[in-house]
């Protein structure tokens, strides 16, 4: 009997066995040490005919395709995909404004759950899982690896994280692409309250290390719907100045900017093929999983 | 603007109600922890022009709607005035009302005088601003007397039109000797009047006196002046200058002159005189060219059985009714005797001469030299000109010369040779003067030394003084020698007139023998005067009828208007007894010399004076008040201020999630 075990705030148990039936998959081809469920630049061992090729002296003579020389007369070698795991990294955005929630969970906690699903997810599939806490700079920083244990250490620093500090999403994400040398899952779950032109750079940044990208953008629907009628004092949540504001003055301009930086954000999308998904944070989180784990299901066979 | 509520302006500091409003309401601000400040920041960023307009314009919008309550309730009021004076209400509101025939003066196309403008305008003021205690001072009888309501004003027979000059230092002085005796609180002054120099009498040395007094007053004197300065357009004046019985060989006639005049030149026109006597009338056209004529020694043939009679010159209808018509009467010439007492033949001769030859056949003229002690047995009634060239009378011949004077007599003092003391009206002689010494100045205007009946001047300048002998005492000064002393003064008198020349007519004193236009017609006038005064006939100038019983006139013609007791500020003919007494407009009344605002504003200098210009037959109300305009503001500017803090509806946002 395990003494030890745990209960997990942000975990749910029937929650995991339902989406266990979901793969997590990569879009892109992953470089694994161990046989996976994802695609692998190189070919490999697996049941799926990738190509014919001329033989080359060296090359094994069991991979001869014997039939291919009775009717050519030329050596061929048959190769086959390889499958192989994947290295998820959870990037978790912990600055201040992530604590800012109007339906009863706020973004954090929100963040908790999603990225505590899918590391629980991609570890039963065998899949390395890594942390990263975003604030100021990169406050914690786990590499991904594949045990059990280490997954249990990524649950406890994201049930230690707390929402404080700046925003600096841009550097860390840049530093991450830099770092991690190997091709990854990078999870990016924040409120993305940066320039978009600035988040373009670090995701054409991150395609650039072949690595592929989704991001959950957590947004609060009354961050939306900005629909207060009093006078308000608006303490900014990183520190900044306070905004007295009159919102029946200010909503118009509130929501120009806020449909400036969406349409801002979504050519960013398009340009740097990430697999965005804007998230209300009152929205169920399992749908949002399902919807992120059928796409990539969908998806499945890009290479 | 002034105020009927001014304390209620000490509200005005509530103006900053809406910005201490504004910053409790910042303490009042629900604060909420806010992550999306990014957009918050470019939402500001865009709030720079329209919206920032629209917070200062809210502001001015709420500013306005207080202040205008505010002043709303103040009571304000629109007048001409357009300074912001302290107002409130007096405790005392006296009218000074110039009820001058030039008052009546008619704008084109009005049928309302100037004087029934202003009155009607006061009566609308006073009921506006309201005062305790309503005083009206007018400018016939120049006495305070207190009314209940202005409305009683407009009704008041005091307040209507009257032949009398205004004498505004006098209704002042009226004013201001009511002030102290009454011990009135905080006092307005109002001065109704066209600005007419002859009723303002600018150069009056009363008016420092004035300003001093008022400007002691410890109550605070406000003057306001209702003025009436535009001219009557097209005015033409007539008065009688002289009318008298004489014969003919046709019989008895009556030679009257008249004189038209008007205030600017203008084109040559036809005036139809009508002349009205005993009920008989008859009209003549005289031409009008420049800006008087004179029409000299018209001949109306009367009944051979009328000796006395009265009658009325009168032009059509113009401007100002006031000056339309000159009432006269006649009478047989009265024989102007002269009597004299001279101690210096040399001196006494001259003046015989002088007084003894009359300038008309009609009138008979006569002379005698007697000694002073002679004069107990004088029939003064009968006497014209006393010439005086022995020292000063004392005891009972003073005593008799000063009752002489006071029935209107005229007396003309010469020095005597030897200076002896002594004083009569408060002059007396103090010794020869050697030196020769020229006329420097004299009156032409008016008294003995004015110009002819032509406008011709007499040559008192061409007069030499040889020696003359000095004047003590307060006298006024018809003619100045170059040494600054008085060659003829005249001494204050009720009645009458007492002069006092300071030589000769002997040729070691003076040239006035042998230059003898001057001294004749002096004699001649002075003797005319008082010979005027012993005649059953008198010709009097409205608001002057010194020594007569006004109580036994009775009207025989002239307007129906007025107090019986004010008849002698009203043209026409009265009767008292078998006398005739004549009131006319003085000649001043015809000039149509006005003050200029410098002079106006000089008059009132230092004192808290207020003036605004209104024009005969003005319907429109000076003074009113306009409290609904600024609730109107206060309304307009809460709507204004709703809409633009009105919520715009927000639409449902699709979030494109």
């Amino acid at each position: 009997m395990n003494t030890e075990r745990q209960t997990r705030s942000f975990l749910n148990t029937q929650v995991l066995s339902r989406l266990a039936g979901l793969p997590l998959l990569s879009r892109r081809p992953m470089q694994g040490n161990v046989s996976g469920r994802h695609s692998s630049p190189h070919r490999g061992s697996s049941i799926e005919f990738a190509e014919y090729r001329k033989y080359v002296p060296g090359d094994d003579l069991r991979r001869l395709d014997w039939r291919a020389y009775g009717r050519s007369d030329r050596f061929y070698i048959k190769e086959f995909e390889a499958d192989t795991n994947l290295r998820c990294c959870l990037v978790i955005d912990t600055s201040g404004s992530m604590g800012f929630g109007s339906k009863g969970v706020n973004k954090l906690e929100y963040a908790r759950r999603l990225g505590a699903t899918l590391g629980f997810l991609a570890s039963q599939q065998g899949d390395a899982v890594g942390l990263a806490c975003v604030a100021g700079g990169l406050v914690q920083n786990v590499p991904p690896r594949r045990s059990a244990a280490h997954l249990r250490l990524v649950f406890d620093l994201l049930e230690q994280a707390k929402p404080q500090g700046e925003t600096q999403l841009a550097r860390t994400l840049h530093e991450l692409a830099e770092t991690n040398q190997q091709r990854a899952l990078i999870v990016v779950i924040s409120d993305l309250f940066v320039e978009p032109a600035t988040l373009g750079h670090c995701f054409q940044h991150l395609r650039f290390r072949k690595h592929d990208v989704a991001v959950f953008h957590l947004l609060d629907p009354q961050e939306i719907e900005f629909n207060f009628r009093r006078p308000m004092r608006f303490l900014d949540m990183e520190g900044g100045p306070a905004i007295f504001a009159e919102p029946s003055d200010i909503a118009r301009r509130y929501h120009a900017a806020l449909e400036q930086y969406l349409a801002g954000l979504k050519q960013v999308v398009l340009e740097s093929a990430i697999d965005y998904h804007r998230v209300l944070i009152d929205e169920d989180y399992e749908k949002v999983l399902v919807r992120f784990l059928t796409s990539r299901a969908q998806a499945k066979g890009v290479r | 603007m002034t105020f009927l509520q001014p304390w209620l302006l000490a509200a005005l500091p509530l103006l900053t109600l809406p910005i201490i409003i504004h910053l409790i309401n910042q303490r009042r601000f629900q604060t909420i922890q806010w992550a999306a400040m990014m957009f918050l920041l470019a939402a500001q960023r865009m709030a720079r022009g329209y919206s920032r307009l629209r917070q200062w314009l809210i502001l001015m919008f709420r500013t306005l709607a207080v202040a205008g309550l505010i002043v709303a309730v103040s009571r304000p009021l629109a007048s001409g005035w357009l300074g912001l004076v302290s107002g409130g209400q007096a405790d005392t509101t006296i009218i000074l009302l110039d009820r001058s025939p030039s008052m009546q003066g008619r704008a084109p196309g009005s049928g309302e005088s100037k004087l029934e403008t202003g009155r009607q305008q006061l009566v609308q003021i006073l009921q506006t601003l309201s005062s305790n205690r309503y005083v009206l001072i007018d400018s016939a009888s120049r006495q305070a007397r207190e009314f209940e309501s202005p409305k009683a004003l407009a009704s008041s027979a005091t307040a209507g039109p009257a032949s009398a000059p205004a004498d505004l230092p006098l209704m002042l002085q009226a004013a201001y000797d009511y002030i102290k005796s009454q011990r009135t609180g905080r006092t307005e002054i109002w001065i109704c009047s066209d600005l007419r120099a002859n009723d303002w009498l600018p150069d009056n040395s009363r008016w420092s006196a004035l300003r001093d007094a008022f400007l002691e007053l410890p109550q605070g004197v406000r003057l306001q002046l209702l003025a009436y300065p535009a001219p009557s357009a097209g005015n033409i004046s007539v008065r009688v200058t002289s009318a008298r019985r004489q014969m003919s060989k046709a019989g008895p006639e009556l030679m009257i002159s008249v004189r038209l005049a008007r205030g600017e030149d203008g084109e040559k026109r036809q005036i139809p005189l009508q002349f009205e006597i005993d009920g008989s009338r008859s009209v003549i056209n005289v031409e009008l060219s420049g800006r008087q004529t004179e029409l000299r020694d018209h001949r109306i043939p009367i009944e051979a059985t009328q000796a006395r009679g009265f009658g009325r010159v009168s032009i059509p209808a113009d401007a100002n009714p006031a000056d339309n018509e000159f009432f006269f009467v006649f009478d047989e010439q009265v024989p102007r005797k002269t009597l004299i007492v001279a101690d210096d033949p040399q001196a006494g001769l001259p003046l015989q001469l002088a007084a003894g030859i009359s300038a008309d056949d009609a009138v008979t003229c006569s002379a005698d030299l007697v000694a002073a002690e002679q004069l107990a047995a004088t029939e003064w009634d009968k006497i014209s000109l006393v010439l005086w060239q022995t020292p000063l009378p004392r005891g009972s011949i003073a005593q008799q010369l000063q009752t002489f004077v006071d029935q209107g007599g005229q007396i003309v003092l010469f020095p005597p040779r030897e200076p002896s003391g002594g004083e009569f009206c408060g002059q007396s002689w103090d010794g020869w003067t050697d030196g020769a010494a020229a006329v420097e100045s004299w009156r032409g205007d008016a008294d003995l030394l004015a110009r002819t009946q032509s406008g011709a001047a007499l040559p008192v300048g061409q007069l030499q003084i040889h020696r003359h002998c000095r004047l003590k005492g307060e006298s006024t000064s018809l003619a100045t020698l170059s040494s600054g002393a008085p060659l003829l003064g005249r001494a204050q008198t009720d009645r009458g007139g007492v002069y006092f020349c300071s030589t000769t007519p002997a040729a070691q004193d003076s040239t006035l023998a042998s230059n003898g236009i001057v001294l004749y017609a002096l004699i001649q006038r002075a003797a005319a005067a008082g010979s005027a005064v012993l005649g059953k006939t008198r010709w009097l100038e409205a608001g002057n009828a010194a020594g007569e019983a006004l109580g036994q006139w009775k009207r025989l013609s002239g307007t129906e208007d007025g107090l019986s007791t004010e008849a002698h500020c009203h043209a026409g003919v009265y009767t008292e007894e078998d006398r005739l007494r004549v009131v006319n407009r003085p000649a001043a009344e015809d000039e149509e010399k006005q003050l200029s605002d410098a002079t106006v504003n000089e008059l009132f200098r230092g004192l808290d004076f207020t003036r605004v210009d209104d024009r005969a037959g003005n319907a429109s109300a000076l003074i009113q008040e306009i409290w609904r305009m600024f609730l109107a503001v206060m309304l307009v500017s809460l709507v204004l201020e709703a809409a633009l803090c009105f919520p715009k509806a927000v639409a449902a946002r699709e979030t494109a999630l």
